[in-house]
């Protein structure tokens, strides 16, 4: 009998069902607790079910979703041994994500480059920013879905107008995000918008010229006082500890971690504390070819307006990974702020999601494309 | 619910400890050879369409030292053309911009000319810097462009001829007589005189003869004599540009639009 050969999309979405359902299924064994048994169930029967029915019905891309789907429900594990109630709001939250990243693939289908769509995402966007910046105790954050409608903007404008008149909102946005000390975001939005220019423009004067204009609000910022102080030895002593005192391979006991332990809502703690550094940075190591695809995406969309979009979000999720990396092992007195996907704040969660939906979307169009000509060298012959 | 000693949880949370971390490193790596997979999958169907991705290719009639008579590019869907090294038409000719024009694709139109504030550009010798809006000429099979001291000829793939997206020159072709009458006109590719299609599962098809005056004119090959170049035809823009679609000639092949979500389904199961 020939025996078949399972695909690489089988062996990883089999291999990842099964450890999410062993590792919920570990913790209801001790407690016999009715939630985590919920939990092993849903998380596990949810995630096969997106990783089939959302990629045949949208035609999304099942790489980026399978990890999406697969970093969301790691979120969840981390929370399970030690909060189960906080576990089942998680997987709440990754549902809407799910949703959100759904809506992504269907939006890249409807927008189209044009002076709109630049006006409404720079409007929108900016917006989210002067209402943080106006209403300082609000309960949620907008900055993430901020950054993606200035990305959308700025692509739109580069394939409309010139690399000068997309600068724009990336700077107002930038002057925003300062004012309100959130130097990460700033730094993030400002890096992809210098790298976006230089890959879609490609005229070393303007990105010069861009860059002397950031380092100058950078540097104005922080003679007027507008960048908050690096974050206090305190804080990064307590975050690397935490990191750490599970040890390689985890302490085997359900870590409640006390909320002073958790200075940002990052789920990189109680993962690590969970389940020990291996098993988180492995984890983290799925970031790689998340961002290799989208770079890969990226590279092989048709039009200019595509191209840079995608190659927007990969930079805008990925330049998150090293910034929150280096904070949480104590490299660079950076504010420490959650990596992506692993974050218990829905506005973020959701707006990440609504990246990588951007991300399958450019995908399927690129499949699309691919099939037509294809199509077309029929023809030809 | 079911619950297991605190002593066989021991075992089974000492055991679970290794076994995450090795399904984690086994994630890993499945993931890197899913990328991969699909990489190389990649490759090879683009291997068998070398022109993925484009519409058709540029011919340089008029160049520069560094870009000789014949030289071709490929058109991708859409771009910048100028002399700058990042554009996707590297044109270093005299009186090219580093970012001259942006052109984009657009079916069922043509290739649309959007030159940058004061770069002069011509399209079958119309200056699209003071043309109207409304007149604005677009490229189509066998148009001409002149940026700076270059002229580049639009060849389109021959199957965008087969789809169902007519071409159609925006203006009259008598408003392009004479404009590039000084050329150095360039035979094509040769028009094969047995059929095309031999697939022996349509019998008889384009075995009918075809009318005369349906024919497409045989051409000569390159490097012919100098009498036969007096026999080359006429490929002024007036003979290139192609004419609108008329009731009397045969009918176009219809292209397929593209695929159905119903097929994509089947391809689906059929995994």
């Amino acid at each position: 009998m020939n025996r078949q050969k399972s695909s690489p999309r089988f062996r990883f979405v089999g291999a990842a069902a099964l450890l999410v359902l062993l590792a919920l299924l570990a913790p209801a064994l001790r407690e016999g607790d009715q939630r985590l048994y919920l939990l092993a169930g849903g998380v596990t029967g949810v995630m096969l079910l997106c990783m089939i029915v959302p990629a045949r019905l949208f035609s999304l891309d099942r790489l980026i979703l399978s990890l999406a789907l697969y970093l969301g429900a790691v979120g969840i594990l981390s929370l399970a041994p030690a909060n189960p109630d906080a576990a089942l709001m998680q997987l709440l939250r990754c549902s809407v994500g799910v949703v959100a990243l759904i809506i992504g693939a269907m939006i890249i289908r409807i927008i189209t480059p044009s002076m709109l769509t630049a006006g409404i995402s720079s409007f929108l966007g900016l917006l989210f920013l002067a209402g943080s910046l106006l209403v300082r105790d609000l309960p949620f954050s907008l900055t993430e879905a901020a950054l993606i409608l200035m990305v959308i903007s700025f692509s739109s404008l580069l394939a409309c107008h010139s690399g000068t008149v997309a600068l724009i909102p990336g700077l107002i946005g930038t002057v925003l995000l300062l004012l309100q000390g959130m130097t990460v975001e700033a730094f993030v939005l400002a890096l992809t918008v210098l790298l976006l220019l230089w890959s879609a423009d490609g005229r070393l004067g303007i990105v010069l010229a861009a860059l002397s204009v950031f380092v100058a609000m950078f540097w104005g910022a922080e003679r007027l006082g507008y960048l908050p102080a690096l974050a206090s030895a305190e804080e990064h002593s307590l975050s690397l500890s935490t990191l750490v005192s599970a040890g390689l391979f985890g302490s085997g006991e359900a870590a409640v971690l006390p909320e002073s332990a958790l200075p940002v809502s990052s789920l990189l703690y109680p993962l690590s504390e969970n389940y020990g550094l291996v098993f988180t940075g492995l984890t983290l190591l799925l970031y790689l070819p998340l961002m290799l695809r989208g770079a890969s995406v990226a590279g092989t969309a048709r039009s200019r307006f595509h191209a840079v979009l995608a190659l927007g979000c990969v930079l805008i999720f990925s330049l998150r990974i090293p910034a929150g990396l280096l904070a949480a092992f104590n490299v660079l007195p950076l504010p420490l702020t959650p990596l992506p996907l692993l974050t218990d704040s829905l506005p973020n969660l959701a707006a990440q999601m609504l990246t990588l939906g951007l991300l399958c979307g450019i995908s399927s169009v690129n499949e699309a494309d691919l099939a037509e000509d294809a199509h077309l060298a029929m023809l030809a012959k | 619910m079911f619950k297991v000693s605190p002593e066989i949880y021991k075992v089974i949370s000492t055991t679970s400890r290794y076994l995450f971390a090795f399904f984690a490193l086994m994630l890993l790596l499945f993931a890197l050879v899913w990328l991969y997979d699909e990489r190389r999958k990649r490759r090879e169907r683009l291997r068998y369409l070398p022109e993925a991705g484009n519409i058709g290719e540029m011919v340089v009639i008029s160049g520069s030292d560094q870009l000789p008579v014949d030289t071709w590019f490929p058109i991708p869907r859409e771009g910048v053309l100028g002399s700058l090294r990042s554009c996707d038409l590297v044109v270093p000719c005299p009186g090219v911009r580093a970012r001259h024009l942006a052109f984009s694709w657009q079916d069922g139109t043509g290739l649309i000319i959007k030159p940058f504030s004061g770069c002069e550009t011509f399209v079958d010798g119309v200056s699209l810097l003071t043309a109207e809006k409304s007149d604005m000429p677009v490229m189509v099979h066998g148009s001409c462009l002149r940026v700076g001291s270059a002229v580049l000829r639009l060849q389109l793939l021959s199957a965008l001829e087969h789809t169902n997206r007519p071409f159609a020159p925006a203006g009259s072709s008598q408003e392009y007589a004479g404009a590039f009458a000084a050329q150095q006109p360039q035979p094509g590719i040769p028009f094969p005189q047995e059929s095309l299609f031999t697939d022996p599962r349509v019998p008889g098809y384009m075995e009918q003869p075809v009318p005369i005056e349906q024919q497409v004119p045989t051409e000569q090959p390159l490097g012919g004599s100098p009498a036969d170049a007096a026999s080359l035809p006429d490929f002024s823009p007036d003979s290139v540009a192609v004419p609108p679609v008329q009731a009397e000639q045969p009918p176009v092949q219809q292209a397929a639009s593209r695929r159905k979500r119903a097929d994509r389904w089947k391809e689906d199961f059929s995994e």
